[in-house]
């Protein structure tokens, strides 16, 4: 197999100026192919900015925007992952990336998980998406896209690989934080992705490639320090921090089915395992199926009970009053005393 | 080779709790990364700060420096009368190593106009008018000299309310408002600020030999990192007792904490009409358009 070179646009977007970051796009996308790039990548929100609360609306295109198809227009012959603020037909807004190939919008992802806790506040202004799909594309290989938040959920990389995608992509606008000297690289954020990033490529034996961006939108500052890494888990590039430039890497393709033959852990994933005992969980959670293994008195779903319980929890358990719904409770097993 | 024994360690410039530690350059890249979005999305290339001769002004002027070049700062000197004389000379020291612009402004004349006929106004009172008349001062040169104001308070002193409200804590943003008065130190010490600046114990200087430590009963460093665990790390009573702090200092701390949320928030507005700004009316502060050119 041949070698890709990845091209990483580490770009600092201006907060909702969508003309002026397109027209950044076409530059990079043009320079990226001069440089022997099959795919370059951006970084999430890159045609936007990040921070946009209300202006969301305002920057937000539907997919045959033509400022989009023109951009499509310029990946013949080369794959690029651009992300921006997606309004569906029935007027949602979604932070999505999309996989620009040989003239066509390929393959869209809507960000799955909205981070609204601490400094994010996403809920509020976008909707999750509800679909996770690995895509074909023209390098041969299957790709997995995510966006930010989605990768500090593990089911993302994951389900992406079992789906196809030996190649995933992690496009991120992530603040930088927490200051503190002990850390590797003196940012708790950075620390933290930079162990993901190795992690998901070493469980997935997949290529991971995340793209940050830089600059600052209001308070916050993003840090970039985008990486390629190898199915090994070893980081094959890292891009410097806080600085924005285009970075090119060369991923050796051929260590995809080296590193999957070596240790094939996704040939013994049992995903039927999983989906049986999700679909268990998930009954139990919802207080639809007996938690045999439970604690009484326990939450439904969550095994033990609280060492205090001051009331029957709500849903299958509380089965004490005449004539409440639900299958019938299996005989009891021994009692466990609640702590 | 030298004994070991004999070498005296040199003594630090000041004391550095530990989990207060950061890597400065990191600050610094995301300080001047700051200060020049700032501007940018502002549409500003200057800027302007009263310069005390204290550390935390002093810090912000060689950030802005640092990141704008010291050609496009103005430093306003603001000394009252009673202002001590060795903190105007710090603060024309770093000027001088600067080579910043500079303008002396002596507010006594306002300030005392101000009091003519009030001549028993407490102390308190006569801090809050020199604080929000340097204020007026710098919001003046804003437009002579075309700068945006840059604010100084750290984050010890905004937690603990040590500022005064549309004073000292006016700006129009703040480069080291998230960095406690230990990691300012740090911050100054790896950036160039004159060491007697960095030792002198920190003064609002509004009285003659007032200083924070003694006015407000407190160290520095105790009270970074009681901030630190309480506010940062969420900490509970009897988690902060367990890591050896006066349960008295805890509860009187977290009453300042409390009763200056006021000074760290925009005014509440009465919400009545469909969209109302700060609660459903919501934009970036600096957004297309808002760039003065």
């Amino acid at each position: 197999m041949q070698t890709l070179t990845v091209a990483l646009a580490q770009i600092a977007p201006r907060l909702g100026l969508f003309d002026e970051n397109l027209e950044r796009h076409h530059t990079l996308i043009a320079e990226a192919r001069g440089r022997g790039a099959g795919l370059v990548v951006f970084p999430e929100l890159g045609l936007t900015g990040y921070l946009l609360q209300d202006l969301a609306a305002e920057v937000a295109i539907r997919l045959d925007d033509p400022r989009l198809t023109a951009l499509a227009a310029e990946t013949k012959n080369l794959s690029a992952v651009v992300s921006f603020v997606e309004e569906s037909a029935d007027h949602r807004l979604f932070i999505a990336a999309a996989l620009l190939e040989d003239g066509r919008v390929r393959h869209v992802h809507r960000k799955l998980f909205l981070p609204t806790y601490g400094l994010f506040d996403e809920r509020r202004f976008f909707a999750a998406g509800d679909l996770l799909r690995a895509t074909p594309s023209r390098l041969g290989i299957g790709l997995g896209l995510a966006v930010c938040e989605d990768f500090w959920h593990l089911t993302v990389p994951q389900l992406l690989a079992l789906d196809g995608a030996q190649i995933l992509i992690n496009v991120s606008s992530s603040p930088g934080r927490d200051l503190a000297a002990t850390n590797e690289v003196g940012l708790g954020t950075a620390t933290s992705w930079r162990t993901l990033m190795r992690t998901y490529a070493q469980l997935t034996t997949s290529v991971v490639i995340f793209c940050n961006r830089v600059g600052v939108d209001e308070s916050i500052s993003f840090w970039g320090g985008s990486e390629v890494i190898a199915p090994s888990g070893q980081a094959i590039f890292s891009a410097p921090f806080f600085e924005e430039g285009l970075f090119t890497a060369d991923v050796p393709l051929a260590d995809l089915r080296r590193e999957r033959l070596t240790l094939p852990l996704l040939r013994d994933e049992r995903p039927e395992l999983e989906v049986r005992e999700l679909t268990r969980i998930v009954a139990e959670r919802a207080g639809l199926a007996p938690d045999t293994t439970a604690d009484d008195l326990a939450e439904a779903g969550l095994d033990v009970a609280p060492g205090d319980p001051i009331h029957p929890p709500i849903g299958f358990r509380d089965e004490t009053a005449a004539g409440t719904a639900g299958p019938p409770r299996p005989p009891k097993s021994p009692a466990r005393v609640p702590r | 080779m030298t004994d070991p024994a004999a070498v005296q360690p040199p003594e630090p410039l000041f004391e550095l709790p530990p989990e207060l530690a950061i890597d400065t350059d990191v600050a610094r890249r995301v300080i001047g990364e700051f200060i020049r979005g700032q501007l940018r999305q502002a549409g500003f290339e200057r800027t302007v700060l009263g310069l005390s001769g204290g550390i935390d002004s002093a810090l912000v002027a060689y950030l802005v420096a640092d990141a704008i070049g010291p050609e496009r700062l103005l430093c306003v000197l603001m000394p009252y009368r009673t202002s001590s004389s060795a903190s105007t000379d710090d603060a024309k020291e770093v000027v001088r190593r600067l080579g910043a612009a500079s303008e002396l402004v002596d507010i006594s004349p306002m300030v005392d106009a101000f009091f003519a006929t009030d001549p028993d106004a407490s102390s308190i009172r006569r801090g809050n008018v020199m604080a929000r008349q340097r204020m007026t001062v710098l919001y003046d040169r804003s437009v002579t000299w075309g700068g945006l104001v840059v604010g100084t308070s750290n984050k010890t002193e905004s937690l603990i309310g040590y500022t005064t409200l549309f004073g000292d804590a006016a700006c129009a943003f703040n480069p080291i408002g998230d960095l406690y008065k230990s990691q300012v130190r740090q911050v100054a010490a790896s950036i160039g600020v004159p060491d007697q600046i960095i030792r002198k114990a920190p003064s609002a200087d509004l009285w003659p030999g007032q200083t924070d430590e003694s006015e407000a009963d407190f160290s520095y460093p105790v009270l970074d990192r009681l901030l630190y665990w309480r506010v940062d790390r969420r900490r509970t009573d009897e988690e902060v007792a367990a890591l050896g702090f006066d349960p008295a200092l805890v509860a009187r701390v977290d009453r300042l904490i409390a009763t200056s949320e006021f000074k760290r928030q925009v005014p509440p507005i009465a919400k009545l009409g469909p969209r109302t700004a700060g609660v459903d009316y919501l934009y970036p502060r600096r957004r297309p358009g808002s760039a003065r050119r």
